[in-house]
Parts: structure tokens; C-alpha cells; sequence
């Protein structure tokens, strides 16, 4: 495919409470074995996109450790090329540390790539989609830029704060406003476009001269009476990690294999880091139901309803219900959770009760000792 | 130490025949073991952490699968700058015809020259179809400071296994005096595990006169040893303590397999000081359905448990359908069972589909029930 794979960094409105004082959104564990940046890269590697840069907006210690060269995303050693970018300068606000700063940062970088087009996506936005169906619209269409939108019927409590797609009967985006819960159904952006690299410079170009507070998606937004924006509907689960309860909302939902499947189509494998852990153990006291489970676990209690990541301990008499459990989280004996968040590494030992609701789920933080 | 002072080279070649049905397209070092492995991925890893780097595999017997796995050397590290992994397989040369490997040994001799290439101190020979995690770099410190020609490692046993074993009589100094394949009347318990370390620069005067020995089986147990001995070379037993096991019967391979799943078992998969590695396949999660019972296995990613699974071992992207009765198994990769269906005491081939409702094997067998190939309602 001729086109030079862009993964933006979402803005400050999503924060997933707890897991991300540690990394940022793309980096967060998600479903037990994955990040969740794995599931864009992976839409582009497997759409033939080899050349990728990923912007990082701070905090790239824990992207760059996952992504490395980014053979294991099938990126070509020779052919290929995996970037992590990121503002080399610290700027004097973070209202400044934007992604079209960062893109300006590393101009040089997308003048130099030899692909005529840019397909731009940020992470954290889940789904699976084919680059080269959208491109072939984009061609067709004459369209300027091509935006993916998807349909939320559930957009009063999923896509808070997200974009919402205005477009006239053919599909021709006439301007956005902000998801604020008021409807069931919205068309939701994914920020996600397709365009020519020369339109893409020259946007971000303009976007950098107008306000040095623009956004991407605010140049676009001033645009839509001079380009022809289209958009291309995402069929298929969609959903937004932007913020814990929807985190929450969208894991305990992909528990249900019929519905995960929809994001793991055959011939279309979501990558991602390997760390050769063993199968995981379920003792003879096991009782596991309805869950996603990772390798490299022990579980000897009972696990309803949740998942584990890898490496984790669920010992004997402990009961784990609609919880997520990030990698190397440590339950023990006879402790009982109930909607909480587990981040990495953290043992929850002398704390024998912890219940949260859909909504507030408990968050445990990384490392943490309770 | 120099990267190359040590090579191993690891016979993988067999067929495997009492593994039946499962090494029909593949050969026995390729075969599924504990879920997510391959048998080849054992002594590879142990290569690999005993920082060996260059490895050669001689594989004969339905190679193909075998040859492309083992030449991604970048699933056990083992693609340094100055290492990697070689398929050595049988050719055809300028003065002979293609000749197969006709022994342990001559797989070896018919490689001198790869070996002359890299011109080695030490040779490790290894065998690509044993279960165990052993420091290799240990040994060859043992076979260092005992100054001897070749070490042997062994391992003791009953005296009622010694009969199935190729026995080492030994001095007081762990020196061998006598090699004994399978005794009817055992005088040692150290049974030779196949796994040799050579002085390259002895073993190869003792291979060229070997390949010219019309006697000769070309086999390392039966003419090498016997030959070094002979000639009062220096041997030495290296006694090894921990899990091992030969799996070339399905009664075997079932049972390395139980293995893990008992506690504290001997072979600790989970240590990440010394970890096996293996492909990474891509995938999905486990998924344990709602009316799902999983106690006492060892389930490995892909797959999807909608029934029962008791004391098994569950393979990558194993499906068990709802109602269905996995019990003191093992489920071979890619392996789906019906709903409904009931499976004792079996070992499941690769990507075998039991049908809804059938039934296979019985908790009253003696012996573990291969079901490969197309199994009947």
C-alpha cells in the first residue's frame, strides 16, 4: 500500500483514571495479552502499510520497549520501518505538546517517506479495518480527505467527549461538535483520515501558523468548506478507550467471544509482543468462568467474569468477579474483588474486600502493595 | 570465552514410529509438547541459555516443517552475529551420490566439514526429542577440569530401568570403565542420556576411521564410545539430577505431559531464569465460556473452553465445545472437540475434529489412546 502510516496520540480528554498516571493509552494492557495501540498497527501492517511512525506524546519509555523495531508487527527488517517520535524540545505548557507540534517536530521525516499518501489513525480507538478498502474509496471518491466514522447507538454513555460527524446525504462532512451524551445515536470520528501527503503537510503546515494551540482536527474542522471531506463508515465493534468505566465497559464486553471475534478476523492477526511465558495453571480448586485468560498465570480460585493478563496469581480461596487483572497482579488467599482494577505487579495481600461499581470501578495502582 | 568454542549439534532425524499417527508428516522432534512447545524447542532453549550460539540440526525423516522451524533461530535467540541455527540435512556431493544419515555418528561424519569450518574446541551432541532443562555450559566446565576426551552426561536410575538404558560402569571418579547397552544384569544405575561432549579435535580422528569401518553401525552408544574406550581415552560420567524424559511413546509423551500439571512439578515451565522458548503464533487470549469447568490443566492462548476440561492438557487453539468432557488428556494444537463429546485418557492430534457426542478412549485403559485422523460418531 502507498501510504505512510501515521499513529497520533489522542488529546488530554482521554484519560483512563489510574493506568494512565503510569503510560500513556496506547501502552495500557488490554485484553490480557495485548496493548492497545496493537490493534491500529496491526490494521496498518496488515494492510501493507511497512512504513509507520508512532507519535508519543510523553512518557514513550514503556512504547518503546513494546514496539521495538517492530519485526513482530511484521514490519519488513529491510523494507520497512518503524518510528517512534516524539517532540525532542520540552515545551514550556503542555497545552503546546500537541500532535500537529510533534508532527512539525519531525517534518523531516514525513517529507523524506516516499509514499503519496498518509493514512493517520490514533490508538485508541478499537476496531479492525482494511487501509486498502479505505484508500480505493479515498482514489474513487475524489475526495480531498477521507474520515472513518463509525455509528454509535450507545453514544449517551460510550464516546463522551469524542467528535461527532456532521455529513450532508453523500456522505460530505459539513463540521463536527462534541459528544456530550444528549443522543443514542451519533456518528462518531475515529481521527482517523486518509489523504495525500502533500494535503497532509500543508494542513499541518497551516494548522501551525494559524494557532499555536491547534490540533489536527481543528485545522480540519476550519477546512470543511474548502476540502472535500468524506466519510467511510466502520462497521464492525468500534469502541473509544477513553476514559476507566468505558476501559472497563468495552474489556467486560470482549469477554464474549462471539463478540471479540469481530476485532479478530481470520487472516487478520493482531500482533503483538511476545514474552514467552508458559501456559497458565489452573490448580484443582479452579473455578474459572466466563473470562479471558492470558499465559503465564496460576489460578487456584475462582475468576468470574473477568480478565487476567499475563502472569498473574489468583491463590486459593480468593474470589476475582468483573475484575481486570493487568499483567503480574498478585490476588491472595481469600481475598474477594469485585469490579476493580488490578495494574501490574500490584498485591493485594492484607485488603480482603474491594468492591467497585460499573461506573467506578476500584483501580489499584501499578506496584502498589494493599 | 570465544563464541565458538562449543557447538551443538542435534540429532533430530529419527521418525519417532511409536509416536504412530503423530509423526506420520512430521518428524518426533517436531511434535506439540506441554501446549505450546515443540520437543526441539527443549534442547534449543537449553542452547540457547547455556549461551551456546551455533547450532547445527540434522534432521532426514519428513523434514520439511522441521528444517523451516528450526531456521528461525530468532525464536530461541539463537540469531547472533556469530551463531544461528543450521539445518544440515543429507546431499549429494562431488563424489558421491545422495547418501542418507546411517547412524548417529555418521550424521556427524557426514558433516565434517561444516564442522572443520567452524572449527570448534568442543562439540555438544545433543538429541532432539528429550524433555529436560540442563545447563550445557556447566557440563563443558565438568569436562574441562576432569580433562577428559569426552564426557557423557548420565542420570541415575532404578535398577529395574537400568535394563532399558545404555549403562555406564564407573570408577570412583565418575570415570567410565565400561559401556553396557541395555544389561540384563545391570552393575550401575547411571543410564547415558544421549548427550555428549566431545574434544572435536579427538572426536574427529575417531569419526573418519569410523566411516571407513565396514563393521561399524556409525552409531555414537554402539561403536564411538566402545572405540574411545578401547583406547583407554579419558571418559567421564557427568551426573545429572533433575527432570528428564525420553518421550518416543504415546504413553510417554502423555505422561511428560501430566508431568507439568502436578505440583511443584520438577519441570518448571514458569522460571524465568531459564525459559523455553517457542514460535510465537499470534493467538487470541484464552476464552473460558459461561457453563466452562476447567480444574487441574495447563491451557495454553487460542483456545476457547465451552465444556469441561479435568486434569488435561490443553493446547493452543484448542476448542472444546459446550457439554463436552476433556478428561486426563492432552489436546494437541488446533484440536477441536465437539460438543458434547467425551475424551479419556487420549491424546488428541493436531488439529483432529471429534464430532458432537462422540466418545473417545476410557478411564479403564491401560494404555493412552492415540485418536488422529478422522474419528467416527
Amino acid at each position: 500500500m502507498r501510504a505512510l502510516g501515521i499513529i497520533s496520540f489522542e488529546d488530554s480528554t482521554a484519560n483512563i483514571e489510574g493506568l494512565c498516571d503510569h503510560r500513556p493509552v496506547p501502552a495500557i494492557a488490554f485484553m490480557g495479552r495485548y496493548r492497545i495501540i496493537d490493534f491500529i498497527l496491526s490494521n496498518m501492517t496488515n494492510s501493507g502499510i511497512g512504513n509507520v511512525q508512532v507519535y508519543a506524546k510523553e512518557k514513550p519509555r514503556n512504547l518503546i520497549e513494546h514496539l521495538g523495531d517492530g519485526k513482530h508487527y511484521n514490519i519488513n527488517s529491510k523494507r520497512g520501518k518503524l518510528r517512534i517520535l516524539y517532540g525532542e524540545k520540552s515545551f514550556s505548557s503542555d497545552v503546546y505538546n500537541h500532535d500537529v507540534a510533534n508532527y512539525m517536530l519531525n517534518m523531516q521525516y514525513i517529507e523524506e517517506d516516499p509514499n503519496p499518501y498518509v493514512v493517520i489513525a490514533p490508538s485508541y480507538f478499537v476496531y479492525q479495518i482494511d487501509f486498502n478498502e479505505v484508500l480505493a474509496q479515498h482514489v474513487e471518491s475524489r475526495a480531498d480527505v477521507t474520515l472513518l466514522y463509525a455509528n454509535a447507538k450507545d453514544a449517551k454513555t460510550s464516546f463522551l467527549g469524542c467528535d461527532v460527524v456532521k455529513m450532508d446525504k453523500f456522505k460530505t462532512v459539513t463540521g463536527f461538535e462534541k459528544n456530550r451524551g444528549n443522543l443514542k445515536s451519533q456518528t462518531i470520528s475515529l481521527e482517523a483520515y486518509v489523504m495525500t501527503k502533500k494535503l497532509f503537510i500543508e494542513l499541518v503546515k497551516k494548522a501551525a501558523e494559524t494557532s499555536s494551540l491547534y490540533w489536527f482536527k481543528d485545522i480540519l474542522a476550519d477546512s470543511v468548506n474548502e476540502l472535500n471531506i468524506k466519510g467511510y463508515q466502520v462497521k464492525g465493534y468500534v469502541a473509544c478507550l477513553n476514559s476507566l468505566p468505558e476501559f472497563f465497559r468495552v474489556s467486560m464486553d470482549l469477554i464474549d467471544h462471539k463478540r471479540a471475534t469481530q476485532l479478530f478476523k481470520p487472516g487478520w492477526p493482531i500482533y503483538t509482543q511476545t514474552n514467552d511465558s508458559c501456559p497458565t495453571i489452573f490448580a484443582e480448586t479452579a473455578k474459572v468462568k466466563n473470562s479471558i485468560v492470558a499465559n503465564g498465570s496460576t489460578i487456584e480460585g475462582t475468576v468470574e467474569g473477568s480478565i487476567i493478563s499475563r502472569g498473574v496469581t489468583v491463590r486459593k480461596g480468593a474470589v476475582v468477579k468483573n475484575c481486570i487483572l493487568l499483567p503480574g497482579a498478585y490476588i491472595g488467599e481469600n481475598a474477594k474483588l469485585d469490579h476493580v482494577v488490578v495494574d501490574k505487579y500490584a498485591i493485594v495481600h492484607h485488603v480482603k474486600k474491594l468492591v467497585g461499581t460499573d461506573e467506578q470501578p476500584v483501580y489499584v495502582a501499578r506496584r502498589d502493595r494493599i | 570465552m570465544r563464541a565458538n568454542s562449543m557447538v551443538a549439534m542435534i540429532l533430530a532425524g529419527g521418525r519417532g514410529s511409536r509416536l504412530y499417527d503423530l509423526t506420520k508428516k512430521v518428524a518426533k522432534p517436531a511434535v506439540h509438547f506441554g501446549g505450546k512447545y515443540r520437543i526441539i524447542d527443549f534442547p534449543l532453549s537449553n542452547c540457547a541459555n547455556s549461551d551456546i550460539q551455533t547450532v547445527g540440526v540434522l534432521t532426514q525423516y519428513e523434514s520439511v516443517l522441521l528444517n523451516s522451524y528450526v531456521a528461525r533461530d530468532h525464536y530461541w535467540g539463537l540469531d547472533t552475529n556469530d551463531g544461528g541455527v543450521y539445518v544440515l540435512t543429507p546431499r549429494e556431493r562431488d563424489d558421491t551420490n545422495l547418501e542418507v544419515y546411517r547412524g548417529t555418528a555418521d550424521a556427524i561424519t557426514a558433516n565434517i566439514d561444516f564442522l572443520d569450518n567452524i572449527n570448534p574446541e568442543y562439540v555438544l551432541i545433543l538429541s532432539g526429542d528429550h524433555i529436560y532443562k540442563m545447563n550445557y555450559d556447566k557440563m563443558l566446565a565438568y569436562h574441562k577440569q576432569m580433562n577428559a576426551d569426552a564426557t557423557i552426561a548420565v542420570r541415575e536410575v532404578s535398577l529395574k530401568e537400568a535394563t532399558r538404558f545404555g549403562i555406564m560402569n564407573t570408577d570412583k571418579n565418575d570415570m567410565i570403565v565400561e559401556f553396557e547397552e541395555k544389561p540384563a544384569h545391570p552393575k550401575s544405575n547411571l543410564a547415558s542420556m544421549g548427550i555428549y561432549i566431545f574434544t572435536y579435535k579427538t572426536l574427529r580422528k575417531y569419526l573418519v576411521a569410523d566411516a571407513k569401518n565396514p563393521d561399524s553401525n556409525h552409531d555414537f552408544g554402539k561403536d564411538i564410545i566402545p572405540a574411545y574406550l578401547n583406547d583407554k581415552r579419558k571418559l567421564t560420567a557427568y551426573r545429572f539430577r533433575g527432570y528428564w524424559k525420553d518421550v518416543g511413546t504415546v504413553d510417554s509423551l502423555w505422561e511428560a505431559n501430566m508431568d507439568l500439571l502436578q505440583d511443584n512439578a520438577e519441570l518448571d515451565l514458569g522460571d524465568p531464569t531459564w525459559k523455553i522458548y517457542t514460535e510465537d503464533v499470534n493467538a487470541l487470549p484464552q476464552f473460558i465460556g459461561e457453563n466452562a469447568k476447567v480444574e487441574h490443566c495447563y491451557v495454553t492462548q487460542g483456545s476457547v473452553i465451552e465444556g469441561s476440561a479435568i486434569n488435561s492438557m490443553i493446547g493452543t487453539n484448542v476448542y472444546i465445545g459446550k457439554g463436552a468432557k476433556v478428561v486426563d488428556s492432552v489436546i494437541q494444537p488446533g484440536a477441536k472437540i465437539g460438543e458434547g463429546a467425551t475424551v479419556t485418557r487420549c491424546i488428541v492430534a493436531d488439529d483432529v475434529e471429534v464430532p458432537a457426542g462422540a466418545t473417545c478412549g476410557s478411564k479403564n485403559s491401560n494404555e493412552i489412546q492415540l485418536v488422529a485422523g478422522k474419528v467416527s460418531e
